[in-house]
């Protein structure tokens, strides 16, 4: 089968076709596929690899666009992912800076981790020479957050990275942020969460992509949206985000069940930042997304009844304190 | 600027570092965009930092973070190969070990005591017992520093038994401790504020007037090669046991090049042929099937179908690590065993246990098989020999107290430094303290210098810089065949395995002596197939090499002349310890290019020779 390389020298972007034969990529893994390359076929090829046994994160690249851990995807899993097609597209990951071939550059995210103070600062009433008390329940709430090896996948799928990284970090920031947030040992989750908040907590488009890509079943999606729950409960609930999410409360319980474009955009960032959005309100009902009628209200989506009574005994529970 | 705001860029182009490097390389292409040198540190402009660390494993991030606590005045830069965390440390497993409970008898000394004893007396007693007082107390400290370690009922850290230890003491996450180890460390260097130079290798320590002066870097990415002068530098760059390049449970990244960078800088390479086997790694490559295979009851199979182990130890498949590695050589080596070659093995086999357990308490070792072996080990046991695991030996160090080496201002600190806690084998659990321990050590011996010293400088690091920079021109042509570097890296792990692996003879060292030469006399011929500047990892693979070779011809040199069996150095025309002519340290040196074989005393204080435990 051919494997074509997304390629880049630094200077121009091109691609390499590597013809291997069946014997070459049996029981092999990606990374297995990928050293065969190098060492017999072409050492120009720039890619990187270290602990081969998906612990240290290095080896993360794109194939036919969907990110992987290489030393951790066996080549006959991706032949029948793909329907054993005739050739494969490796590529760098998405969304970071390629430096070169299938390498790219990681100082980006590293300042990111830096913005969100990724490590805990103690209760007071632990210390460096006695450690801290935990409970195993508070560790087993932040465990799979710790499972992060860094390799980029999830921000690799992103979408709102994608669209515009200007003001959004990589999903596992925010993973980072909310283990470092909720550990049971922190002093103040604010220190973590308030340049998460800074830094695009609200920004995140709901895609989901990151959930589904990270080798290690790790919810980057999940991560942010309980940073958004810590925030609203924390009093933080100011802006277009916080506001965003109140719409879509509202619409669910005292509208009709549907989500009320119209009104959520007026909600969200208020009438008069709208007018500027005329155009593709325009656009938007032009392709029958839009009912302008529905600013009337609409009609009320099946089992509503069963919706608001299900939001109104979790608002109830929470009163109560049987949730948190 | 902000600290939080500061880039790698932003450092660069800042008071630390400055422009002239650019008078050095000539290339005209440079990261060092600022036009400011006054700013700079030293005299003659050179890019600088106060103290300057090489690798970010546990050892050199807990480096970095104590020089930051210690004297957060000083600029403190952590080079690394990769970016942090591509690691060794992360891969770890079982433990870190350390006394946090004394009610159940256990003490410094008696960690001390099974240190000694495990690494079969080669151990420095006085380090050892520092180092183990120190051990209890860095986990705690690591605890505070955001270490998500595993809980008993009390909210303390767990801890499990290990090894060759007589009471428990290591204190563990789930089974993934190195991982969250190393990641809590790398959090708290962020926090710290500690700058990274990512893709950067190291090529040479400037060493003038017998005092450190600074090291010549390799920015990987952009192919510029430069000096970097600093106080004081830290060396912490693993270990070497990549040279058995095709049986190691090490990353592809841990090639020893601080210890080959000290080496030739004119440090001692302390037991050099002192390197642990873990006795299952995968038949295809050697990463590690963890012992829990065995701890949960599988079997080892030879070709016969038997159980060999009967015949070996009444403890079978847990008996130590040392006795299971020399017993599955010994199944190959009789014709007991499938394969051939560096491809030999024998069976690892857990189907008895049953789907249920399989999936429930080895999942880890089942998708390990599945990797690398393609098959499930449900269905079918997995091939096995024993893998290189961890390198006893290292840079000589002069002090447990500071870290320090013969050569003022070069600290060193984890797998990299042999101030011989693990003496001739090293416990399990006890890598991971070593990394924090001695890590934190060095750093704050290296923070104590700077603090107090001046740049050097700087002429024979500029001087070493371009000679680095006429190589790349050289080697780096383009005219080389395309799998020269690899073949002969096969090669090399091939005549290591075979003539100094775990049996080892006169003959067989002999044997191997030569073929290094042969070996160096190859590599010396090696032209990179690849000559473009940017991100050449093929010429990376060519210097790891070039510091493989190198190690390797010590550890050859020392396992020549140290004609008797200790821990995991088994002679077998020497089958006994001999404490009266070997109770000593191998060192080996470089002198006008030549290895030179010395020996220094192993400190006996506290623990008698005989095994007794102290009273």
């Amino acid at each position: 089968m051919k494997i074509i390389i997304d390629r880049f020298d630094g200077k121009k972007k091109y691609e390499s076709t590597y013809e291997l034969t069946s014997a070459e990529i049996e029981s092999k893994t990606l990374l297995g596929v990928l050293l065969l390359i190098k060492q017999t076929k072409d050492v120009s090829l720039n890619f990187t690899a270290s602990c081969r046994s998906a612990i240290c994160g290095a080896c993360a690249v794109r194939v036919n666009g969907h990110s992987y851990l290489a030393c951790d995807t066996k080549m006959e899993e991706l032949l029948e992912e793909y329907e054993n097609p005739e050739s494969m597209r490796i590529s760098p990951l998405n969304n970071f800076r390629v430096i070169t071939d299938l390498v790219v550059d990681w100082e980006p995210s590293i300042e990111n981790l830096r913005k969100v103070k990724p490590t805990i600062t103690p209760k007071s009433e632990f210390s460096e020479k006695t450690g801290c008390v935990q409970t195993q329940a508070d560790v087993d709430a932040i465990k799979k957050q710790w499972d992060c090896i860094l390799c980029g996948c999830c921000a690799s799928e992103c979408n709102k990275l994608e669209a515009d990284a200007s003001d959004y970090m990589q999903p596992f920031v925010f993973t980072h942020a909310y283990r470092a947030a909720d550990d049971s040992r922190s002093k103040d989750p604010m220190i973590h969460l308030k340049p998460a908040i800074a830094n695009g907590l609200w920004n995140c488009v709901h895609c989901q992509e990151c959930v589904d890509r990270c080798p290690k079943g790790i919810s980057s999606f999940g991560d942010i949206e309980s940073l958004r729950v810590m925030a609203m409960k924390k009093g933080l609930n100011e802006g277009m985000g916080p506001a965003h999410a109140e719409a879509f409360l509202l619409d669910m319980v005292e509208g009709d069940g549907r989500l009320n474009e119209i009104k959520l955009a007026l909600r969200s960032e208020g009438v008069l930042a709208n007018t500027t959005k005329l155009d593709i309100a325009y656009n938007l009902m032009k392709a029958g997304k839009m009912n302008p009628l529905h600013i009337f209200g609409g009609e009320k989506i099946e089992g509503h009844a069963e919706l608001v009574k299900m939001v109104e005994a979790a608002r109830k529970a929470e009163k109560e304190g049987t949730i948190k | 600027m902000s600290e939080q705001k500061f880039t790698r860029r932003d450092f660069l182009q800042s008071a630390c570092i400055s422009v002239s490097a650019l008078a050095v390389s000539g290339s005209g292409v440079s990261a060092f965009g600022a036009e400011d040198t006054k700013k700079s540190g030293n005299s003659k402009g050179l890019p600088s930092c106060d103290i300057l660390i090489i690798g970010s494993g546990g050892a050199g991030l807990r480096a970095a973070v104590a020089a930051r606590k210690n004297n957060p005045n000083l600029t403190v830069v952590v080079a690394t190969k990769m970016m942090p965390s591509r690691n060794a440390t992360c891969m770890a497993e079982g433990g870190i070990n350390g006394v946090t409970d004394f009610s159940n008898g256990d003490s410094y000394k008696l960690h001390a005591y099974d240190t000694v004893k495990g690494g079969a007396y080669l151990v420095d007693q006085d380090a050892a017992i520092k180092f183990c007082e120190l051990a209890g107390k860095a986990i705690a400290e690591m605890d505070f520093a955001g270490t998500l370690f595993s809980r008993t009922e009390k909210g303390g850290v767990a801890q499990r038994m290990m090894g060759g230890a007589s009471k428990r003491r290591c204190n563990f996450s789930a089974d993934k401790t190195g991982h969250i180890l190393m990641h809590s460390c790398l959090d708290d260097a962020i926090s710290h504020g500690v700058k990274f130079l990512m893709d950067h290798e190291l090529l040479e320590i400037g060493v003038d007037g017998g005092k450190c002066e600074g090291a010549v870097l390799r920015d990987i990415q952009t192919g510029e090669i430069y000096p970097i002068l600093c106080k004081s530098l830290v060396v912490a760059t693993g270990g070497y046991t990549r040279i058995f390049y095709n049986r190691t449970s090490t990353p592809y990244i841990a090639t020893g090049d601080g210890v080959a960078a000290a080496l030739r800088a004119g440090l001692g390479f302390e037991d050099p042929e002192m390197i642990q086997f873990h006795p299952t790694g995968v038949q295809n490559g050697g990463t590690l099937i963890t012992e829990a295979a065995r701890g949960e009851g599988g079997y080892l199979i030879n070709n016969k179908g038997e159980r060999f182990m009967k015949n070996y130890h009444e403890k079978m498949e847990l008996a130590p690590r040392d006795v299971v590695a020399r017993a599955i050589e010994m199944e190959i080596r009789e014709g007991r065993g499938y394969g051939e070659g560096l491809s030999s093995y024998v069976l690892c086999d857990v189907r008895h246990l049953g789907k249920e357990t399989i999936m429930k308490k080895l999942p880890k070792i089942r998708h390990t098989a599945f990797l690398f072996q393609d098959i499930d080990l449900v269905e079918q046991p997995v091939p096995i020999r024993p893998t290189a695991h961890y390198s006893m030996g290292g840079i000589e160090v002069v002090s447990i107290d500071d870290m320090s080496t013969k050569i003022p201002g070069i600290y060193v600190g984890g797998e990299a430094s042999c101030i011989s806690i693990h003496g001739a084998n090293r416990l399990g659990g006890n890598s991971l303290t070593d990394a924090v321990v001695t890590g934190k050590l060095a750093g704050e011996g290296a923070t104590k210098y700077a603090t107090n010293a001046t740049f050097g400088e700087g002429a024979k690091t500029v001087e070493l810089a371009k000679a680095w920079q006429a190589k790349f021109k050289e080697v780096a042509n383009g005219q080389g065949g395309m799998s020269d570097i690899y073949t002969l890296r096969e090669e090399l792990g091939k005549q290591n395995w075979d003539n100094m692996g775990i049996f080892r003879t006169q003959d067989k060292l002999d044997a191997l002596s030569s073929a290094l030469e042969d070996i160096q006399a190859r590599y010396e011929k090696i032209r990179v197939a690849d000559s473009n500047a940017v991100m050449n990892t093929a010429f990376t693979d060519y210097v790891e090499l070039g510091n493989l070779i190198l190690l390797s011809r010590c550890a050859c040199l020392a396992a020549q002349k140290r004609l008797e069996s200790r821990g995991a150095h088994t002679r077998e025309d020497f089958p006994k310890r001999d404490d009266a002519n070997f109770l000593k340290h191998s060192i080996v040196s470089m002198k006008d290019n030549k290895l030179e074989l010395s020996y220094k005393n192993v400190v006996v204080t506290e623990f008698s020779l005989d095994g007794r435990k102290p009273q």
